[in-house]
């Protein structure tokens, strides 16, 4: 009997792309062929993918407040100005719905006055207050409609920071504001701080099951929203995971068990075990349809949720621009940086070096076919061409890379990497007889290009030079 | 007027920096004459300066002995008229 084997090659004489999933005018889309399925209690409970997908999820922005809580106040104009690009990167539907402001300054009331002044629909404006019942004239007087509270859910906040009693004391003092915030119209979102070092099922649960039962006594525009706070960062995705750390346990119960609605739960992380982003998407899998988030995830200590990333990850999910302005990404970034946040070099989307290759059989493939070393079309979506950084490793693949997006040129008009010789072999001098040790800069480069490729600088030095090389700041 | 396989000799001795005595036919450039990438890139570079010719750039780069790159070079002066 001949052997049959049990993965036999599918032969092909042309390439399988995959192109329904990696279109390259988008970022990768994610599909699922199945539902998520976690154990609780001890039986398999399932996450229906196709639920998840006619939800209406969407991103929350804190840059305002845990972002600021992490560095040197912003002006009133830089606050302006960011939430104006805060806008345009939502797009007209909403996908970064919400932001919030401290109420507590002068400047904070203004710079929230100013913001609301440019007229736009989203990101909506909501406040964060303490759980102080006195708080909520500022919420009143600045005219919001929403503002978050401190709700500390651990008995690490409870006992050992707020000096509760009791478990008892503590909801009571909570469930006191909240009824506050109901008396003054103010829709209250409880931010359940440290949930995941929490008691959920001797506190987080009792407390959410007595905010539904007040919730029922107003109209859905007051009803509480719970937002679940990682505060450490201790939260994980996968399942199998017990109880507090687990966060599809965690949403299941609130939304399942105690009936939140998807609606009024939010998912806000912190980034101490490398895990923000994912805990945030995975939230919005297993039932929270908001994912709070600050640009390029500064926070507190290791930060927060990186909005970018997760508008990306949307994306990704809808297999849908949906009004998203990618673009105004960079933008940010550039201004961001204007403004002394630095940003690393290697951060995705971003860093100066996101979509920077160094080594020459890398350059070599983005010379036959970007998409091969290139993540998605960053030219279109983020107004960043792929580039190369030059080194002893970037060979000649690498140098013709470059000269080409310096000069602006595309198929047929792209330079040979033989016609570049003479530039390969300086940069390889600089490293094998000059014993340099640092990457080749864009200036030295555009020197060399003008003095060892005359003609050719002659011939092009009127094309727009290439983009890349200027729209990141250094 | 000196052979193909002299010129082209001459140039790669010159390219690799070795003495063209110890250069053969059967030679390949990278694993016997010891051409590294960029080497390979001038060496066609130098060719075509040599020749008068133009290379297309993945054939030219895919050839891996002198005698191949003589039978090469030959072919593209003739294509190109070039008398050699």
């Amino acid at each position: 009997m001949p052997n049959q084997e049990k993965f036999p090659l599918i032969d092909a004489t042309e390439p399988n792309l995959m192109e329904e999933t990696f279109g390259y005018d988008l970022p990768p889309r994610i599909k699922f062929d199945g539902p998520l399925v976690e154990y609780v209690d001890g039986k398999p409970v399932e996450f229906s993918t196709e639920e998840f997908l006619k939800r209406d999820f969407y991103v929350t922005d804190t840059t305002f407040r845990d972002g600021q809580q992490a560095r040197p106040p912003y002006t009133i104009e830089q606050m302006v100005h960011i939430y104006d690009l805060l806008s345009k990167l939502g797009g007209p539907n909403g996908v970064v719905r919400q932001t919030e402001f401290f109420l507590y300054t002068k400047n904070d009331r203004e710079t929230l006055d100013r913001c609301r002044e440019l007229g736009h629909r989203y990101p909506e404006c909501t406040g964060w207050v303490r759980a102080v019942k006195a708080d909520f004239r500022l919420v009143k007087e600045a005219g919001l409609k929403e503002t978050g509270l401190l709700t500390s859910s651990s008995d690490y906040h409870i006992f050992q920071k707020l000096k509760f009693k009791s478990r008892k004391e503590c909801m009571d003092s909570y469930c006191e504001v909240v009824d506050a915030a109901f008396e003054a119209g103010i829709r209250p979102r409880c931010h359940m701080e440290d949930i995941t070092r929490a008691d959920i099922a001797g506190f987080v649960l009792p407390f959410a099951e007595r905010l539904m039962r007040m919730s029922e006594q107003v109209p859905e525009q007051l009803r509480v929203k719970m937002r679940l706070c990682d505060t450490m960062g201790f939260g994980v995705s996968f399942p199998g995971v017990e109880l507090p750390r687990s966060i599809p346990k965690l949403i299941y119960k609130l939304n399942r068990e105690v009936g939140v609605p998807t609606s009024r739960l939010d998912w806000h992380g912190h980034n101490d075990f490398h895990k923000v982003h994912v805990n945030a998407a995975t939230a919005w899998l297993y039932g929270c349809d908001a994912a709070n988030a600050t640009l390029f995830g500064y926070g507190e200590r290791t930060g927060n949720p990186p909005l970018e990333g997760a508008v990306m990850e949307y994306i990704a999910l809808r297999g849908d621009l949906c009004g998203i302005q990618t673009e105004v990404i960079t933008e940010l970034a550039n201004y961001m940086q204007s403004i002394g946040f630095p940003i690393p070099e290697n951060y995705p989307f971003v860093g100066r070096h996101f979509n920077t290759t160094r080594a020459g059989i890398h350059a070599g493939g983005l010379r036959q076919d970007e998409r091969i070393y290139n993540v998605f079309d960053t030219t279109k979506l983020l107004n960043r061409p792929p580039r190369v950084a030059l080194t002893d490793k970037s060979g000649a693949d690498g140098v013709a890379h470059w000269i080409n997006e310096f000069f602006g040129l595309k198929d047929d008009e792209r330079i040979s990497k033989i016609k570049c010789h003479k530039v390969a072999r300086w940069v390889m001098d600089q490293y094998e007889k000059e014993g340099r040790m640092s990457s080749i800069s864009d200036q030295e480069m555009e020197d060399k290009v003008r003095e060892l490729m005359p003609a050719y600088w002659e011939k092009h030095r009127g094309s727009t030079p290439g983009e890349g090389y200027d729209r990141i700041a250094d | 007027m000196a052979s193909v396989e002299d010129r082209v000799i001459a140039v790669t001795a010159q390219v690799l920096q070795l003495n063209p005595k110890e250069i053969k036919p059967e030679h390949a450039f990278t694993t016997d004459l010891g051409a590294e990438s960029v080497q390979s890139v001038e060496l066609v570079a130098m060719f075509e300066e040599e020749f008068g010719i133009e290379m297309d750039e993945d054939e030219a780069l895919s050839v891996q002995t002198v005698g191949d790159a003589v039978t090469y070079i030959a072919k593209v002066c003739e294509q190109q008229g070039i008398d050699v």
